[in-house]
């Protein structure tokens, strides 16, 4: 059987840049951190010094219809108003062929803002009653269901959740979902908005949480950095897309994911390069086609030096000649979101022929000998990339993308 | 202030719970003993840090000892350290 290929049509992102995919790029294009000083009613209570979070000047219910924002989670509301701009980009009624159309949404946590808001108020403040929506606010399926809701979508709708790969096996699904004929049209991504103070101070307590900034692949980085955010593809089977005359993005050529069936933190090399690997060969790719690679790069010890030996694991000598850059350096860890907003730096990189940066880098680690671009972005020959995410957990997933 | 825990007690504290953690002799934990050595895991050792903490009534520094590599001995130390600050207010 001939593949059905898949193409992207459409994306939106909610982001520490504001609301958008232009502002998103045009920070991480460049080579600015959003990272900032923890803005939190609590901050004084958790070790966390920094964060990248919404700018404060975000409003967005202004942006939701006021009958849909009681029902909304934060997470929710990222992940509708990324899904408007990816809709609004794609030029399709989706509305009007929501028989098969779509969505499968990758969220880490979900609704965990109003948890968290109501756990207090029982536990905390000894309230009688729960607030009403609080199941529906909560459930990790929202964000997919309100996606759906939102735009008509009829299809298949679930939430997907692999921690931090929770974006990347979420556009893995809804690839599959068109490969297969499930649907011809899919709207995918990931959304997280994990600041909360139970969570802030449950990743403290982990220890992996850098106190200065994210500095992945720099000798001496100190952890990750949390972040938050949403960000949404329009995956379309791409003969539809041509013959409606539509602007492709890019291909997403292919997905490859894989479990280390090892450690629920450690990383594995091992288990990393065969996701990678296995979206080489999903997307029919060859090492020496891929012109750049987001990381996964989180800023840990333990990753960056992994990750290095996955990336030479996977690609061999060719390893060494591929910009490798994690724009989590900028954007922060948005865990669940955080290969869905990647995603769109890659697909941004891929359209501009430029490479994000690795940003904050001060010290080169002889562990994470690749060109990881410190600092400065640069225009690169980019035909095809890849887009790395592992998560907790062991579980790995890898997109390739390729020119349209 | 006797109610204080000497260095002797808190090195017996922390290797009893090492110990446990990580299922083997109490004879056979050092002050010169690593973690690594001792086979306690990464996960493990952030764990240990934890029940210590709640142990002593203690915060760790923010960027305590890199408890992969450094010794018991330097546990008990950052343990003592942090009594001291306790008791000073």
């Amino acid at each position: 059987m001939i593949k059905r290929r898949i193409v992207i049509t459409g994306m939106g992102a909610v982001s520490p840049y504001g609301v958008g995919v232009a502002p998103l790029w045009q920070g991480l294009r460049e080579g600015r951190s959003a990272i900032a000083p923890l803005r939190h009613p609590e901050a004084a209570r958790v070790r966390m010094k920094v964060a990248a979070q919404l700018p404060e000047d975000v409003d967005l219910a202004a942006l939701m219809s006021e009958s849909m924002l009681p029902l909304l989670d934060r997470c929710s509301q990222f992940v509708v108003a990324a899904s408007n701009e990816a809709v609004r980009q794609c030029g399709l009624d989706v509305r009007a062929e929501g028989d098969r159309i779509g969505a499968i949404i990758g969220t880490g946590i979900g609704g965990v803002t109003s948890h968290d808001e109501q756990s207090k108020r029982l536990y905390g403040e000894g309230a009688e009653r729960m607030h009403p929506l609080t199941i529906v606010r909560t459930m990790a399926n929202a964000p997919a269901s309100h996606v759906s809701m939102t735009h008509g979508l009829r299809g298949p709708v679930f939430t997907v959740s692999s921690a931090c790969a929770s974006a990347n096996h979420a556009v893995a699904q809804a690839l599959a979902a068109i490969r297969s004929g499930a649907a011809d049209v899919m709207l995918t991504g990931g959304t997280e908005a994990c600041l909360t103070f139970g969570l802030l101070k449950a990743w403290d307590a982990m220890r992996v949480i850098a106190d200065d900034t994210c500095r992945p692949f720099s000798a001496n980085r100190r952890g990750l950095v949390l972040g938050e955010g949403a960000a949404v593809f329009v995956l379309e089977e791409m003969e539809h897309a041509k013959a409606r005359g539509a602007t492709i993005l890019a291909e997403l050529a292919g997905a490859g994911m894989s479990a280390d069936a090892g450690d629920i933190v450690a990383p594995s090399a091992e288990g990393a390069a065969l996701s990678i690997t296995r979206a080489l060969q999903d997307a029919e790719l060859e090492a020496a086609d891929i012109g750049y690679i987001n990381a996964h790069g989180t800023g840990t010890l333990a990753n960056d030096a992994t990750e290095t030996r996955a990336i030479r694991l996977a690609l061999g000598t060719h390893a060494q000649g591929i910009p490798v850059t994690s724009t989590k350096s900028m954007h922060g860890h948005a865990l669940g979101a955080a290969g869905a907003l990647e995603l769109a730096a890659m697909v941004s990189a891929l359209n501009d022929q430029f490479v994000p940066p690795t940003a904050n880098f001060e010290q080169a680690d002889p562990a994470c000998d690749l060109d990881i671009v410190p600092n400065t972005g640069r225009p690169a020959k980019i035909r095809a990339a890849l887009s790395n995410s592992f998560a907790f957990g062991g579980l790995n997933a890898v997109l390739a993308v390729g020119q349209a | 202030m006797s109610d204080t825990p000497d260095e002797k007690a808190i090195f017996e504290e922390i290797a009893s719970q090492i110990a446990a953690k990580a299922k083997i002799d109490l004879a056979t934990i050092q002050p010169e003993s690593t973690l690594k050595d001792i086979g306690v895991s990464s996960l493990d050792a952030i764990e240990l840090l934890f029940d210590i903490e709640e142990h002593y009534g203690i915060t760790f520094p923010d960027q305590g000892p890199n408890f992969g590599s450094d010794t018991v001995q330097q546990l008990v130390d950052v343990v003592k350290d942090a009594l001291a600050a306790k008791a000073q207010g």
